[in-house]
């Protein structure tokens, strides 16, 4: 090669490189950064971007200027040079993307564990998913949640399984995801690193309403989190029949699909229970309100609303409800 | 398919390369596709014999199946010996071998019923657990692939019958003959998992 | 024996619509065939992004939206990709290697002849309550799902016989009736990525079949694979899915760089850069191919250990792969570039082919995996792979061969009409999809939180972009077949078998069995124009 044209290849691939670590170091791409696991995917993520962005415009802008420089001339009916290939070469583009995908499966596997490294005095939520809807567990303190809380800086690691099909836990701020099988516990392990509150989605395609299968994670100080603990554990255990009615609701994410203005609900994926302590008994003719209500809830498919999917909602709270719960809802239910 | 063996030979290429002409390549193909088949059902009933045992798997009765064995390596035997009746132009020898082949596959497949039947009595079934559903479905797939044997078998057996074949051209054995040692070999594959391990 | 070639019988378009042995014939029919089902896919796609056009769901409820998802899928993997590039396999691989027709021409029909059924089913089962449980099916959802979903198993299990028995006859071809003087080392490299496809197809089909037969089992003899409660394990099913459907992603798209390999050096006037790099990097990447199956499965909750060792030869395939992609660079550098509609979408492919490979890379890297799994950057990634790579390669091939074909030449104008819809079309439409993907959309999804409306709205623009692209090139492909200018043997000049024959070529497809005495891209060289010659003792 003549001197001149390595020069021209060294100046391009100094300036493709360049731009590979500008992108690397000032492109964002990702949601926000909530965890110390976020932080080290988005270090990997970043080094990616830039390898990639150093092939994409080294392979893009080769195929560009070639485009451009060797469009056959007008009238031109001859055939460029005889090249059949060059060893050298060769070898050289075999060598470099080898080198390149070494380098990133180790810088992977490096994060890998150290995302997974044990932290003191974890903190252990159980994950139970269900079609549509997500249950939270404190088995430490006896608490049963719909929606997440957890305290900040402090490992927690999570116990997933689910109660039906294949669901997957994802929470986007955190960067992680692991799914919910039937038979099998998963353990996924992060630790939150930003107070706020957060989308939780449920990944894995799971049926009728998978779209709809989402919940919040709340991220407090470790006194913030205490005070919630307990306060669900006074709820669970006595309150008015309305408060723990209201507790339920929204605790075995009956709000997830139903909107419901007392509680806060805004699901839209059944009818909206606004007014059904009313509506109930007008619906199926010789059952009143109360056995209407319980029938929707323990045999939901019995009667189906109208404009509504059969199917969707759960069949299986009756064996989750303990008696107590069932009427408290109930009750709640019939006030509304 | 050995006419099209036939209209492809003459100035094109003959079909015959590696010593395989393409018949027989075709065969040998086919079968390592039916050998992933087997593998992938082989690969469910290993992962539930080791991950969720049953004692179902206890009422297997290793005796009757040994001797069930025997006799579909025997008929793999009547097999050769009936290829050979024909490399050396013995029609007739051909044809009694493969009833002999024929009627050695079907006491297998008798077996086999008897063995079904009698699992069923004692309430190892199809939705009994894993172990039934796995046993009975990579079993029964194998002894679907014994009885398209037979009917194979059989048709061979009527060509002869009807005069073709001879020391020349018995291609058309040497392919059925192929599939008959695949099934043999597969089976003894299945009961060396599922009867002896 | 006349050497007069045997004009085909171009007038009796009915043998198109019966039982033919003419591999040639096969060949139009799959294509045909498969691009209704294509049409019907889009169709698809196009409900699916007019449902994600804004947030809310108003088009379809969510069952009608999975089960539009679904057969989207379903469609576009088994009844398009897969089954129109053996399509180009049967037309071709005969006319490449100088051989009369396929080594099992009645089987070579029944492969197609099991299509349409199969198709049938797919739509019939829309009827009966359609599967609605994703193109991967996976178990237990897809064991209660309603009786679509048996159609659907069976429709899957018919389109595997097919691509089995199509792979048996694309090996036995290649291997037994190549020309005199057509050594391995001569092979059209279209030939070499359909013989590495057949390989595929064999060894890895099957796998699926048997998965399939365990679901249909538990759906109709009530077997209990797949019951978590005493025993069955979901994750069995993961497994055989994808090791077959990791895999079939290079039967989709190997040819597809076969096909881009024949188009380069004939528009640049020069040999292809690297022949025998380029035939080993489709067998590594057909055997590589076998081994990384589990990196759909990062997140399952496999072994973590077990999950590094899929990580690595996941990236490993970019090294053959880039291999294709500079050698192809090397093509095209200092050549004289023609830019026909086919050698556009074949430059296409290479652009957009990379984007999705790429991408592949960070998929395969599990930290990175576990944050976009499941989200719409793999549907990006998917579609930049599929439609940019695999479908654009269909399209430069149906236009580079469509003389040959037709025995007519189509509308440049057109053509060039088509490529740009189709290259801003797919761009628009998936690009956005990565960012959306990335900042928190799952997949399957009927709604959307209202954060992600712009970028999907421009994913849908691009989409409509895509549906619309489709009418040029409809019209095009049905006026010039029709009533296009007739078309000489060999109008691009190329040097493959298959243009050394009359278009369209004739019964047998040469008048003489060939005798080929040089490379397939000697192009530059001294060497006469063609590189066969009749074989001495077959002249007039
Ligand atoms: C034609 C089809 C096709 C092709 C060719 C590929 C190619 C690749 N794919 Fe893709 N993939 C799919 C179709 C395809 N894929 C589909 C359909 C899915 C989704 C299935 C579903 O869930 O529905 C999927 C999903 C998918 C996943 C799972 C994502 C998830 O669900 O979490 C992964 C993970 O590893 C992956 C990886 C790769 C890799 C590493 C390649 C590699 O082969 C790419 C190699 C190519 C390059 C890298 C570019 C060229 C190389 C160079 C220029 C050299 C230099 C480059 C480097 C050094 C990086 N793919
Ligand atoms: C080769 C494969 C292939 C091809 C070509 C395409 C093509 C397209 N795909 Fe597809 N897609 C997949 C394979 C493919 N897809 C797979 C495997 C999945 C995953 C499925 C799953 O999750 O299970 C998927 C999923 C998928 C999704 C995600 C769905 C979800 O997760 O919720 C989306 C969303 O935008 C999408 C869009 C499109 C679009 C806009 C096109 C466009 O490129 C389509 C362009 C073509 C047309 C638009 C045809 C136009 C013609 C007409 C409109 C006229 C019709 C007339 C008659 C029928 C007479 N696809
Ligand atoms: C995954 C979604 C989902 C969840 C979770 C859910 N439901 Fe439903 N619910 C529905 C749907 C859809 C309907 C309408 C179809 C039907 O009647 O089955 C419905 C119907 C009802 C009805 C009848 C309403 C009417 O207007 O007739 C009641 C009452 C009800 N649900 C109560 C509850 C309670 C209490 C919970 C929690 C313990 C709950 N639902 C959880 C989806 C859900
Ligand atoms: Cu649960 Cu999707
Ligand atoms: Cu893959």
């Amino acid at each position: 090669m003549n001197p001149r044209r390595t020069v021209t290849l060294l100046i391009l691939t100094a300036v493709l490189i360049g731009l590979g670590v500008a992108v690397a170091l000032t492109v964002n791409l990702m949601p926000e950064e909530a965890s110390r696991q976020a932080q080290m995917v988005d270090g990997l993520f970043r080094g990616l971007m830039g390898v990639a962005t150093v092939i994409f415009l080294g392979v893009e802008g080769a195929l560009l200027y070639a485009v451009l420089r060797f469009r056959r001339r007008r009238g031109d009916e001859t055939d460029g040079p005889a090249v059949h290939g060059n060893n050298a070469l060769e070898a050289i583009w075999i060598a470099i993307p080898a080198l390149i995908v070494i380098v990133i499966s180790f810088a992977s596997f490096r994060v890998l564990i150290a995302s997974g490294a044990s932290e003191p005095q974890p903190l252990v939520v159980e994950v139970v998913g269900r079609q549509f809807v997500w249950e939270f567990r404190y088995p430490e303190a006896d608490v049963v949640s719909s929606e997440l809380h957890l305290p900040l800086n402090r490992q927690v690691r999570f116990a997933i399984s689910s109660d039906d099909v294949i669901h997957s836990l994802w929470i986007p701020v955190f960067r992680v995801k692991q799914d919910a099988t039937p038979g099998r516990v998963a353990e996924m392990v992060i630790t939150p690193t930003r107070a706020g509150r957060y989308p939780i989605r449920c990944a894995e395609f799971c049926g009728a309403a998978h779209t709809t299968m989402t919940s919040e994670v709340v991220v407090e100080s470790a006194e913030e989190f205490a005070a919630w603990l307990q306060a669900q554990q006074v709820a669970g255990m006595s309150g008015g029949a309305g408060q723990a009615g209201r507790q339920l609701f929204t605790q075995y994410g009956c709000s997830a699909c139903h909107a419901l203005a007392d509680a806060g609900a805004r699901g839209t994926v059944g009818p909206s229970l606004d007014g059904i302590g009313t509506t109930a008994a007008s619906r199926v003719p010789g059952l009143d309100a109360r056995a209407y209500i319980e029938q929707s809830i323990l045999d939901p498919h019995a009667f189906v609303a109208e404009g509504f999917p059969s199917g969707v909602m759960p069949p299986s709270f009756g064996e989750r409800l303990s008696q107590e719960q069932l009427r408290a809802l109930i009750d709640y239910l019939l006030s509304q | 398919m050995t006419q099209d063996a036939a209209t492809h030979s003459g100035t094109f290429a003959a079909g015959r390369a590696l010593g395989l002409d393409h018949l027989k390549l075709g065969t040998w193909l086919f079968l390592a596709s039916e050998v992933m088949f087997f593998g992938g059902l082989i690969a469910a009933f290993l992962h539930y014999k080791v991950n969720s045992p049953s004692p179902q798997a206890g009422l297997l009765s290793v005796p009757l199946v040994g001797a069930n064995t025997f006799v579909l390596l025997t008929s793999s035997f009547t097999v050769v010996q009936g290829l050979a009746a024909i490399r050396r132009g013995k029609r007739g020898g051909l044809m009694a071998y493969l009833a002999l082949t024929i009627l050695l596959g079907a006491a297998f497949l008798a077996g086999q019923a008897y063995e079904f039947s009698s699992l069923y009595r004692e309430g190892v079934t199809l939705q009994s657990s894993v172990f039934g559903s796995s046993f009975f479905t990579l079993t029964g797939f194998h002894g679907m692939h014994v009885f398209t044997g037979l009917v194979w078998a059989s048709s061979t057996l009527l060509r002869a019958a009807r005069g073709h074949y001879s020391a020349e051209d018995h291609g058309g054995v040497e392919v059925f003959g192929l599939y008959w040692h695949f099934v043999d070999i597969v089976w003894i594959v299945l009961f060396t998992i599922i009867y002896l391990v | 024996m006349s050497a007069e070639p045997v004009a085909a019988p171009t007038s009796n378009w009915r043998r198109y619509f019966g039982w033919n042995t003419d591999h040639k014939v096969i060949g139009v029919q799959y294509m045909v065939t498969t691009f209704l089902f294509f049409l019907l896919g889009g169709l698809l796609a196009v409900l699916i992004r007019t449902e994600l056009a804004r947030p809310g769901q108003d088009l379809v409820d969510g069952t009608q939206f999975n089960r539009l998802f679904t057969n989207h899928g379903s469609l576009m993997i088994f009844l398009w990709i897969i089954p129109v590039l053996a399509g180009f396999g049967n037309y071709l691989i005969p006319l490449m290697i100088g051989a009369k027709d396929m080594a099992f021409p009645r089987l070579n029909a029944l492969s197609y002849w099991l299509i349409p059924p199969a198709g049938i089913l797919m739509i019939v089962s829309f009827f009966v309550g359609a599967a609605d449980t994703g193109w991967t099916a996976y178990v237990p959802l897809s064991i209660s799902a309603p009786d679509g979903q048996t159609l659907w198993a069976l429709s899957i299990v018919l389109l595997g016989v097919s691509s089995i028995l199509g792979g048996i006859n694309f090996i036995a071809t290649v291997v037994t009736m190549r020309a005199e003087g057509l050594t391995f080392g001569r092979l059209p490299l279209f030939v070499w990525g359909m013989l590495a496809t057949a390989l595929l197809m064999v060894v890895a089909t099957p796998v699926l079949s048997a998965g399939l037969v365990l679901v249909a089992m538990d759906r109709i003899a009530g077997t209990l694979f797949f019951s978590v409660g005493v025993g069955g394990d979901p994750i069995l099913w993961q497994n055989l899915f994808w090791f077959y459907s990791h895999p079939a992603v290079y039967i989709m798209v190997l040819p597809a760089m076969g096909i881009v390999s024949e188009i380069l050096p004939v528009f640049a006037r020069k040999p292809i850069f690297g022949y025998k790099a380029i035939a080993a990097s489709s067998m590594a990447i057909a055997i590589l191919g076998m081994l990384v199956w589990a990196h759909h499965m990062f997140a399952s909750g496999m072994d973590p250990r077990l999950r590094i060792p899929y990580m690595i030869t996941s990236m490993i395939i970019a090294v053959p792969t880039g291999v294709k992609i500079f050698s192809w660079l090397g093509t095209i550098w200092d050549g004289k570039l023609r830019f026909t509609t086919p050698m556009l979408f074949a430059l296409g492919f290479i652009s957009m082919f990379l984007i999705g490979g790429i991408t592949g890379i960070f998929l395969a890297s599990i930290p990175v995996d576990l944050h976009v799994t499941d989200t719409y950057f793999v549907v990006a990634h998917l579609h930049f792979v599929l439609f940019g790579g695999s479908v654009s390669a269909v399209y430069a091939g149906l236009y580079y061969w469509f003389p040959k074909i037709t025995g007519r030449m189509y509308d440049e104008r057109l053509g060039k009409a088509h490529f740009w819809m189709n290259f801003i079309g797919t761009n628009l439409a998936y690009l956005p999809m990565f960012l959306v993907g990335l900042l928190g959309m799952p997949r399957r999804v009927a709604d959307y939180a209202p954060e992600f409306t712009s970028l999907n709205f421009l994913a849908s623009i691009g989409a409509f972009i895509l549906a619309i692209s489709t009418v040029p090139f409809l019209y095009n492909a049905i006026v010039s077949w029709a009533t296009g200018p007739k078309a000489e043997a060999n109008p691009w000049r190329a040097r493959t078998l298959e243009w050394q024959t009359t278009s369209p070529p004739p019964a047998h497809n040469f008048p003489v069995p060939p005798h080929v005495t040089g490379g397939p891209y000697d192009y530059g060289e001294q060497a006469p124009s063609t590189s066969l010659a009749p074989a001495p003792a077959a002249g007039k």
